[in-house]
């Protein structure tokens, strides 16, 4: 076992360096910090709100650029490796493809962990540079947008080994991110309906998983164990389909 | 240890290609049936699509056979009692453009189950046998196509395996590189290992192998020995055309 858990290791390692070496990691740090810049002059026009639309603002402009970074690393990911062939290299040795599977998954969060961190670095220096201190609840807000990231670079790993391109990979899973901010709604609406479309809607709350839960900062103010049982339940869920797909994928 | 390294019985692989309307199939390989000796060198020669990538991969369990039975050594090709003991070095191989060799060799070689002094070994006898040496400082971006052709054999040595695939492991490469790389296989064979290379260089494998696997379109049309294509008028060559047309 301590053999096996060495390998998934050495996958994520490799991957996280592979991800912060890339250019495209570059590029996004860059652009989070011209967000982040950003929202320090929309603060300064928000007059007495300004440090909670700083915070708000800011945290928001982090999940997203952590968001764009992920969904992008994932749902490319394998099929680089595969266009590559860098992947015959790991296949043609004794690397069990479950270990394989998650020490991608564990190197991409990784990587979206180390965004974050970033990212809540240059945010509280700003805010600081303003005069505020750490927001109410902060590393809680952090740790939920991780659980959120979490919960969709699995969900886009699975995606990726079905879908034709990197592109549709992409959009189903921005979809799938969109609607998981809209679980509440979804559910008023599916007790309002009736017949097929009641069941449709019924079906949507199964399926997609309840993203707000993971806002701390709407809620009490941390992640509830329920919050991070579910993000945990969707996390092992997608990466349980998407070994289904690889262990059966040739290449 | 199984006296064949590698054996094929009636083994069949089609690939299923999806279209907008059902699917288009192609058979790679059918009813192909072999057997490779342990602690031999064996080519394999054919035309562009005769299936000779797929019987490497099929090898290296990198795909499945759709029917008949693969074994490596006794096992399946896809089990780690078969990997463990094989080093694949595919046709084209690909490493990121900014790490140094020693980086690339030691991620492979933590991969085939190797860590501490025995990975720092490892990575050090496989530069020094493929001549990277003297290269170890620089990143991969600045190689040649000889140089990445040379770390791609050096990831497929790092472990010491039994039985090494290469496909088409000259290709591209220029003529003192090609020396290089046969007389290292020429010793990687001396220490009995066994090794399964691909080429469309006829010459190369007249020099390397000791009997070739002629392919036509998926089967195996013909099993040359050495002593064949050594009293043949026109040698191996004349065989393969023959064959072939």
């Amino acid at each position: 076992m301590k053999k096996v858990l060495s390998l998934v290791w050495t996958v994520s390692a490799n991957a996280f360096a592979e991800n912060v070496r890339n250019r495209f990691f570059t590029i996004f740090a860059v652009f989070a910090f011209a967000a982040i810049y950003a929202s320090v002059l929309a603060g300064v026009m928000a007059v007495d709100q300004e440090a909670r639309v700083l915070a708000d603002f800011g945290l928001t402009l982090m999940e997203l650029t952590a968001l764009a970074y992920a969904l992008f690393n994932a749902s490319s990911v394998l099929l680089r490796e595969a266009e590559t062939k860098t992947i015959y290299l790991v296949f043609s040795r004794p690397v069990p493809r479950w270990a394989y599977l998650a020490g991608k998954l564990a190197g991409s969060l990784l990587t979206s962990a180390l965004m974050l961190a970033v990212m809540g670095l240059m945010h509280l220096l700003l805010l600081k540079l303003r005069g505020f201190g750490v927001p109410p609840a902060y590393a809680w807000a952090l740790f939920g947008s991780l659980l959120k990231l979490a919960v969709i670079t699995s969900f886009a790993y699975f995606v990726s080994l079905f879908s034709t391109s990197a592109v549709s990979t992409l959009v189903i899973s921005g979809i799938f991110w969109t609607a998981g901010h809209f679980a509440a709604e979804t559910r008023f609406l599916a007790e309002q309906s009736a017949g097929a479309k009641s069941l449709a809607l019924n079906a949507a709350i199964w399926l997609i998983p309840n993203l707000q839960l993971f806002n701390a900062r709407d809620a009490a103010g941390f992640i509830s164990p329920a919050a991070f049982l579910s993000a945990a339940a969707w996390t092992a869920g997608s990466y349980l389909g998407a070994l289904w797909l690889v262990s059966r994928k040739e290449f | 240890m199984s006296q064949h390294a590698v054996s094929f019985s009636g083994v069949e692989k089609t690939y299923r290609r999806p279209r907008l309307l059902g699917a288009a199939y192609h058979t790679a390989v059918k009813d192909l049936s072999f057997e490779i000796p342990a602690g031999e060198v064996t080519g394999l020669l054919g035309l562009n699509g005769a299936g000779k990538t797929t019987i490497m991969k099929l090898i290296c369990g990198l795909l499945f056979p759709d029917a008949g039975r693969v074994k490596v050594f006794g096992h399946a090709p896809s089990g780690s009692e078969a990997k463990a003991k094989v080093g694949f070095l595919p046709e084209l191989p690909y490493f990121p453009p900014q790490v140094r060799p020693t980086q690339a060799l030691e991620y492979y070689g933590r991969l085939s189950g190797l860590s501490g002094a025995a990975l720092d070994a490892a990575v050090e006898a496989a530069m020094r046998k493929t001549g990277l040496e003297p290269h170890a400082g620089k990143r991969v971006s600045e190689f040649s196509k000889g140089m990445l052709q040379r770390l791609g054999l050096a990831q497929a040595l790092l472990h010491s395996p039994d039985l090494l695939i290469l496909d088409e492991p000259v290709s591209g490469l220029d003529p003192l590189a090609i020396h290089d790389i046969r007389q290292l296989l020429a010793a990687i064979s001396a220490e009995g290992r066994t090794i399964f290379l691909s080429s469309h260089s006829i010459s190369e494998v007249e020099k390397l192998c000791g009997r070739v696997f002629i392919m036509v379109r998926g089967r195996l049309e013909r099993t040359v020995r050495k002593a064949e294509w050594e009293a043949a008028p026109g040698g191996l060559e004349a065989i393969f055309v023959e064959a072939v047309r």
